[in-house]
């Protein structure tokens, strides 16, 4: 459906300017949720080119750092925390459920940073940028889960050395592919954004 | 008070969006990421194919009985001596394909395309051309979860098929493992085959893993040796799956 332009808007009834409203608003939430649907199909696929070395793109954390961008810290952490969950339940063994790292921790810090970093206007919002940030939280989120195995080397069951050999190579790659795949999520997301789910005055 | 109030009428909607979000999100990690298993299932169904007889030709399924039958003969040496065994591979087994890997570089895990309708429960060995593959560690109706051996967080008790020598095998994520041995000093060499031991609680007795490619009898606390895995799991398409042992 074509978006009609402000002033055309103006000249509508109320009610039909309601209703376009609502549909906007309904389509851009329905957009959103598809986008992590389909992240979240992504996630196991290994596909050639998209993948180095068995670490595929994130995209869960990118669709986080594309949804926390322009919003309040609030807002972003409560869908940090809520992705994380989600992150969690496409990862962890049942059996194995409190003894392992949760993504929770990393997701709900990289959502608050990113937000703040908005707002703080250090970064304007474009191709290289979403790149860069993308890379930055993807190292900060890896990281995160690395420090809680690591809580969890003193228990003897895993290596504190294996872990952060692997903490280098994961965050690296991990890092590098998010952020070369994270414009593809971002920039038809920020093309959908609504004004009542946006920020803008 | 007035900018709580601004703040409210500006972010009212985006805060109920992220609380039902929340919500949501509960809810799925409770589920543990059943209907995610299925949908992603349900989706991948044109790239599935029955598994075919071609398979058994493949050149790691020589080896794998090759590794078998040298461990059943050491087995039977040993089996005079024992009066039964704890538990054996169960006869009923399903062969299911590979949909795809782990959603998190942390994690070695595959998902395969038989969940708890083909019979499969949480526990359930996974086997492929050439040995020892995971476990089942989550089902859904119509696909489960493999966490391999390959992961760090599965540890497997294992013997030197030719010594007898024990130890326990840990993952190291990179398609080796490395063997911590109960022994001080213990008999292993280069190239000895590895198989799962009667000690092991979650898999069978005398599965093959894999061949020692390195040993470090002077490492602290314990002797280590590092294995290559027998079943090439990155490159596998199918797995075997064997009801969770009695």
């Amino acid at each position: 459906m074509p978006v009609p332009n402000s002033k055309s808007i103006n000249l509508l009834p109320k009610s039909v300017r309601k209703l376009l409203n609502w549909l906007q608003f309904w389509r851009g939430l329905g957009m959103l949720f598809l986008a992590l649907c389909v992240c979240m199909l992504l996630m196991p696929l290994r596909l050639t080119g998209l993948a180095i070395g068995d670490i595929a793109p994130n995209w869960l954390l990118i669709w986080l750092v594309s949804f926390s961008l322009n919003r309040p810290v609030v807002v972003a952490t409560i869908m940090g925390m809520a992705i994380g969950l989600v992150h969690d339940a496409l990862t962890i063994p049942q059996e194995l459920t409190a003894s392992v790292p949760s993504h929770v921790w990393g997701m709900v810090l990289i959502s608050g940073l990113t937000a703040l970093l908005q707002k703080q206007r250090y970064l304007r919002e474009d191709f290289i940028s979403v790149a860069l940030i993308v890379f930055g939280m993807t190292v900060i989120a890896e990281t995160a889960i690395a420090i809680q195995w690591s809580f969890l080397s003193f228990t003897g069951k895993y290596d504190l050395g294996q872990i952060w050999t692997q903490q280098q190579r994961i965050a690296l790659v991990s890092a590098l592919v998010s952020g070369l795949w994270a414009p593809v999520l971002h920039f038809p997301l920020t093309r959908l954004r609504i004004p009542q789910l946006d920020n803008r005055p | 008070m007035e900018a709580v109030r601004r703040w409210w009428d500006r972010y009212a909607g985006q805060l109920l969006i992220a609380l039902v979000a929340l919500i949501l999100a509960i809810a799925f990690r409770y589920s543990n990421g059943s209907l995610w298993l299925e949908v992603y299932q349900f989706l991948s169904r044109p790239w599935q194919s029955p598994a075919s007889q071609q398979l058994l030709l493949e050149e790691a399924k020589v080896r794998e009985l090759r590794y078998r039958i040298q461990e059943l003969e050491m087995q039977n040496s040993q089996l005079r001596q024992m009066l039964s065994l704890p538990f054996t591979l169960s006869t009923q087994s399903t062969w299911a394909q590979i949909i795809g890997r782990s959603a998190d570089a942390w994690w070695q895990q595959v998902i395969i395309s038989k969940g708890s309708r083909d019979g499969i429960t949480a526990g359930a060995i996974a086997t492929g051309a050439g040995g020892l593959v995971g476990r089942i560690s989550d089902t859904s109706p119509h696909s489960s979860r493999v966490l391999l051996i390959s992961d760090p967080s599965s540890s497997v008790g294992v013997v030197v098929s030719r010594s007898r020598a024990l130890g326990i095998l840990r993952g190291q994520a990179q398609g080796v493992g490395v063997l911590e041995f109960l022994d001080r000093d213990p008999d292993a060499k280069v190239g000895d085959i590895i198989a799962t031991s009667s000690f092991s609680s979650l898999y069978p007795e005398g599965l093959p893993v894999g061949r020692i490619r390195s040993i470090n009898l002077n490492h602290q606390p314990a002797p280590e040796a590092v294995v290559e895995f027998s079943a090439p799991i990155p490159a596998l398409e199918f797995v075997k799956v064997y009801a969770r042992p009695q």
